[in-house]
């Protein structure tokens, strides 16, 4: 298990990227799992920043492998609740003239993820995700 | 990061990561994109959901304006996001 805490910040996603990457290597997993985990963790790091208005403490990314499985849990201390289980599902046979561009970042995550997992308990947030390792 | 590079004959290239962080100095280059063009994803190895709202407004803008806007080469994992969001449904993607 590898935990990281990040400023909330868009700036922290290069370090995210690196943090992805060490776990990845330290597991020995290939490399090419780190273009889910890395929109996973993007999508939902930055809509804490962008929706957590009143966090103001660092957003904690935790990574564990759980057999052949991803296991990525984001934390966010001290916000109101977001539960993005309960969001709404987006329309994708939408034609283009009834598109907006953006409101897709939760909708990747479900796509992606093998189970996704909220919990909210003494004000904190907790995000939890599980990808199927690709060989 | 992020590389983009624009020739004369309305070729973008793509280089990099298209994330989040990357979206306001993308968003100044595609707006300043007034006709037709071909993206070439090539050598672009990431996009999340942050690069492809420049997309779908470049390509709404672009396309509403009379202009063409085509995307090619996208690795399969990048068509595979596409294909999340109908978007290869509704856009010249090659």
């Amino acid at each position: 298990m590898m935990e990281g805490r990040f400023k909330r910040d868009i700036a922290s996603l290069d370090a995210i990227f690196d943090f992805v990457a060490e776990f990845l290597a330290q597991q020995e997993i290939p490399p090419d799992n780190s273009f889910y985990a890395n929109l996973v963790i993007e999508e939902l790091f930055t809509n804490m920043v962008k929706y957590s208005k009143d966090g103001i403490q660092d957003i904690a990314i935790r990574l564990d492998r759980d057999g052949q499985r991803l296991v990525i849990s984001l934390m966010d201390f001290n916000v109101e609740a977001f539960d993005i289980t309960q969001s709404r599902e987006v329309d994708v046979d939408r034609p283009m003239s009834e598109r907006k561009a953006g409101g897709l970042g939760i909708h990747f995550v479900k796509q992606v993820a093998d189970s996704v997992h909220y919990e909210y308990k003494d004000r904190n947030s907790t995000i939890t995700v599980t990808k199927r390792i690709e060989s | 990061m992020l590389d983009i590079q624009v020739s004369d004959q309305g070729t973008i290239r793509l280089v990099g990561r298209f994330d989040a962080s990357q979206a306001d100095m993308a968003q100044t280059t595609f707006r300043a994109i007034r006709q037709s063009a071909v993206a070439d994803f090539a050598q672009l190895d990431y996009i999340s959901s942050a690069g492809i709202a420049i997309i779908v407004e470049t390509y709404k803008r672009l396309t509403d304006a009379g202009h063409s806007f085509k995307l090619i080469n996208l690795n399969p994992r990048i068509r595979t996001v596409f294909g999340y969001a109908g978007l290869d449904k509704v856009m010249q993607i090659d």
